[in-house]
């Protein structure tokens, strides 16, 4: 078996930038500023950790920032890695890993669409991909502040019959 | 001649000749196999999955539409020859199901196109996908299976809420809408192709 600490000791000790903790078994953390995650995930590609399995983003109004979390997979190590990284909300602008793992072009492209990431080096970014054009006009979006069930409501024109009682929702 | 002494011979006829489009929108795509096999073997009733709409009677719409799938659904309705039917499976189509706050996913199916027979379920088994196959055809031996009559005469209130979704003229932006992506590409495999000479 793997010993978890030692890899994250080995990987830390190539970055020194990084904090990483192990949070269990398979399952290991880094947390990175974003300038340096093209170093960092070349450094993870270099040492073994060869598959980026999905690019997530999450958004925190109350700290103003959007996280994003970088899912690595090794199949030497067997391990799961999250590398996170938090990018200010009205500016985020990260750059793209997409010569390091090809397969992050779809999703940069993914979290470009829903949170408005900007992923500086990706060249489809602005390619038509989930979205249809009506929904991009009115500014779709998963952040927190986006009024999803009013943009429902006013798209497909359905009865307001939500708004009788808030607590429960009846259809 | 008058056909109409015909018309109980047709019914019939209709009813137990059934050709399905299988354009398997949602989860109940996944109902279909078993309903195809051995175990509930629809094609005891007549009925079989056919690779073309210009044959089809009967359109099976399994599970939720987006916006996307419902431009490709309206298309696919229109190139059916009447008599056309339509089943509608899944709470999905009825209101939206578990997808009633999704911005992705149609609330009313019957806004759009009409529906003559909908199955209730998150998803229905196949029992009640044959219960409901059952009604079809009851409906169309007594004639009252009329979606294709009302689809013609309400064709503006059908048109009028499509229209409404997806903008005017939305057949042909939906058609140029990749063009410019498509030469792209073309010029790129055309300019790597003269490096290669």
């Amino acid at each position: 078996m793997t010993d978890y600490e030692a890899l994250v000791a080995k990987i830390l000790e190539k970055a020194p930038y990084a904090e990483g903790e192990v949070r269990r078994e398979r399952r290991i953390e880094f947390r990175i500023s974003p300038d340096r995650i093209r170093d960092f995930l070349k450094l993870l590609k270099d040492n073994g950790f060869e598959l980026l399995l999905q690019i997530t983003a999450v958004d925190w109004p109350d700290r103003g920032e959007i996280e994003l979390i970088y899912q690595v997979f090794s199949i030497t190590h067997r391990t799961h890695t999250f590398v996170r990284t938090a990018i200010p909300r009205d500016n985020s602008v990260v750059p793209t890993v997409m010569d390091i793992y090809p397969v992050a072009e779809t999703y940069e492209r993914d979290a470009h669409e829903f949170f408005q990431v900007v992923f500086e080096g990706n060249p489809k970014l602005e390619m038509p991909w989930i979205l249809e054009e009506e929904d991009k006009e009115a500014g779709l979006s998963y952040r927190k502040d986006f009024d999803m069930l009013g943009y429902v409501k006013r798209k497909y024109k359905i009865l307001d019959r939500f708004d009788e009682d808030k607590g429960t929702y009846v259809i | 001649m008058d056909w109409k002494l015909w018309e109980p011979l047709i019914e019939f006829a209709r009813k137990r000749s059934l050709w399905i489009v299988s354009f398997c929108t949602g989860c109940g795509g996944i109902e279909m196999p078993p309903l195809m096999t051995s175990r509930y073997d629809l094609e005891r009733f007549g009925m079989m999955p056919n690779p073309a709409p210009r044959m089809a009677d009967l359109f099976l719409i399994t599970g939720y539409v987006t916006p996307k799938t419902l431009k490709r659904i309206i298309i696919t309705y229109e190139m059916q020859p009447d008599p056309k039917y339509v089943i509608a499976h899944g709470s999905c189509t009825i209101n939206g199901g578990i997808y009633w706050d999704a911005y992705n996913a149609i609330k009313r199916l019957d806004a759009y196109i009409p529906v003559d027979v909908y199955i209730a379920g998150c998803m229905p088994r196949p029992e009640s996908v044959m219960e409901g196959i059952n009604k079809m055809m009851e409906m169309i031996e007594n004639g009252t299976a009329d979606s294709w009559k009302r689809y013609k005469e309400n064709y503006e209130w059908y048109k009028k809420n499509q229209d409404e979704l997806f903008g005017e003229g939305w057949r042909e932006k939906e058609a140029r809408r990749w063009i410019p992506w498509i030469m792209d590409d073309l010029k790129r495999a055309e300019k790597e192709r003269e490096k290669n000479d």
